[in-house]
């Protein structure tokens, strides 16, 4: 009893030391440090800075006051009103907008009139301009996300802008249209229509309207991605008696077979160099990725070999615009998660858990759009921030971005 | 010479079991045929000629159940010669992509299986749906056989 007493007086002694003395504890007892810097790195300012000058012309006020809305949204830029790298001016009236960019040192790099029906659509437009010129990355104003909803009763393709808006529906048909993919420069959305009962891949001309089918083939055909130059489709055909990986060229209508698999390929993606499609491949122990090397000629030969992720059960890869990164969806404890990697090696990270699926790439390879229960997600690599851009359409599924 | 004699048996045995390997034949991958006159379970009711084959998982390999359920369906196939159409399913978690390519890829091994035994290949068609249309059995793991 004593004893105990005799600890409890020792243990309270103890307790009312000042800090400072608490902190010469023994080695064993000490907490261990923490880091000194925290893993996320900061978020950095643009380099380049724009001022926005005058606009005249009936609708030039609120003509500038969108395009500094849109400049904002792109966080390409400072916006300052003096000692800026670049300067817009012009006019607008009527819709019409009238634009110059200009240097810092007076050289003007562009002189354009936008005159589509709509001024917000000649700003994105313009914007776009205004981003690519100075920084030589495409804006995304003016990109569309295709996607797949169910909000009709069945599968159908829509498109809608970067923020979710403008949304349209693409597709009509009885049995449904699914696996869509958007041209490079937009003019075109192949995908696999049910119309006849059978999957089959068709390309629809967004401008002219017209709609033609690409395969025709016995068994299924599915998956279809645009080459960067926009002239071949990537896609799964099962014609010959076993699901593989074919690339087809729209302008001959020949097609050559790439994977060599006795297993379940599907969802091919371009490299943006044309050469190269990673694909997933299930062989017998869950879907892995690999890369097919897309052969120049005929004759020539062509590699194709396994990607070790580290993850398992990879599906829906997609090369980043520079090609320097994969994003892929993995299965993990808590379900599905997208993953980025650098490609051809190099470090990975889980950008989001929890059932995110079917990761696609911004044109400027700064956001990701996915998924996740049925919502269209946009998400922002640079600082981790996530945006729900589109709900209230049953199940959205299968997003991709205009490359 | 009991040991060359021995040598001599164990060579003979050894050579006789060259016969019995395996035959290349079981590889040969048969390209479909056309798909005119065909079809599909979503432009009408079509009959199933058996129970709907269920698969687990990710697998696409045919098991020793599936193997008796098929030998029944080739050995009725030869009365009449009709026309079948192998329909592929997914369930809903598996991803879209996946889920169409990992059906058509199970309906090409039931087609395989089905030549094997007998089914002339130009009667069989394969489809693979994934999770894009559910399929007419409980289950949405299955592969269907429709007669057309």
């Amino acid at each position: 009893m004593t004893c105990t007493r005799l600890l409890l007086i020792v243990f309270t002694v103890w307790l009312t030391q000042p800090v400072a003395q608490a902190l010469d504890l023994p080695a064993w007892l000490r907490l261990p440090k923490l880091p000194q810097s925290s893993s996320k790195e900061p978020v950095k300012l643009p380099s380049k800075s724009v001022r926005v000058g005058d606009f005249t012309g009936g609708t030039g006020t609120s003509a500038r006051r969108s395009l500094l809305a849109e400049l904002t949204d792109s966080r390409e830029f400072t916006l300052t009103d003096s000692g800026a790298d670049f300067l817009v001016t012009g006019s607008s009236t009527g819709g019409r907008v009238m634009a110059k960019l200009e240097r810092a040192d007076g050289k003007v790099l562009f002189e354009r009139t936008y005159a589509a029906p709509g001024l917000d659509e000649n700003l994105r437009a313009l914007s776009d301009d205004i981003i690519f010129s100075a920084t030589g990355k495409p804006g995304q104003a003016t990109s569309r996300i295709v996607f797949v909803s169910n909000k009709s009763g069945t599968k159908q393709v829509y498109v809608c802008d970067s923020h979710g808006r403008d949304v349209q529906q693409v597709t009509h048909h009885t049995h449904g249209a699914v696996s869509p993919t958007l041209s490079p420069d937009g003019s075109a959305i192949a995908y696999t229509s049910y119309r006849s009962g059978f999957p089959v891949v068709q390309v629809l001309d967004l401008g002219l309207g017209w709609e033609r089918t690409v395969t025709d083939t016995p068994g299924s055909s599915f998956g279809a991605a645009f080459a960067p130059d926009g002239q071949r489709l990537a896609l799964v055909m099962s014609f010959i008696g076993n699901p593989e990986i074919f690339v087809t060229d729209l302008a001959s209508n020949t097609a050559a077979c790439i994977s060599d698999t006795v297993g379940a390929p599907s969802s091919p993606s371009w490299h943006p160099d044309g050469k190269q499609i990673i694909f997933a491949d299930d062989r017998g122990q869950g879907p892995r990725l690999y890369i097919a090397e897309v052969p120049a000629t005929n004759n020539a030969e062509a590699r194709l070999y396994l990607w070790r992720t580290g993850y398992s059960f990879c599906t829906d890869p997609e090369f980043s615009p520079d090609g320097k990164q994969v994003a892929f969806v993995a299965r993990q404890s808590d379900g599905a998660a997208i993953v980025v990697k650098d490609y051809p090696s190099g470090k990975s990270s889980v950008v989001q858990t929890g059932g995110a699926q079917h990761p696609s790439w911004s044109p400027n390879g700064r956001y990701l759009c996915y998924t996740q229960h049925g919502a269209l997600y946009v998400h922002d690599l640079h600082t981790g921030l996530r945006n729900a851009i589109l709900g209230g359409y049953s199940t959205i599924s299968e997003p991709r971005w205009m490359r | 010479m009991t040991f060359l004699k021995s040598l001599s048996l164990a060579a003979l045995v050894a050579l006789s079991a060259c016969s019995t390997l395996p035959q290349e034949d079981a590889d040969v991958v048969f390209a479909l045929g056309p798909r005119d006159g065909f079809t599909s379970p979503l432009n009408g009711a079509l009959k199933p000629v058996c129970p709907a084959l269920e698969f687990t998982g990710t697998r696409y390999a045919l098991t020793g159940a599936h193997q008796k359920t098929l030998l029944g369906v080739a050995e009725a196939w030869k009365e009449g010669k009709p026309r079948y159409l192998i329909a592929g399913y997914a369930p809903p978690e598996l991803p879209e992509d996946f889920a169409r390519s990992l059906s058509e890829r199970r309906a090409q091994a039931v087609r395989q299986h089905l030549i094997e035994n007998g089914i002339e290949a130009a009667q069989l068609q394969t489809v693979g749906f994934g999770h894009d249309s559910p399929p007419s059995s409980p289950t949405s793991s299955v592969v269907v056989i429709y007669r057309q």
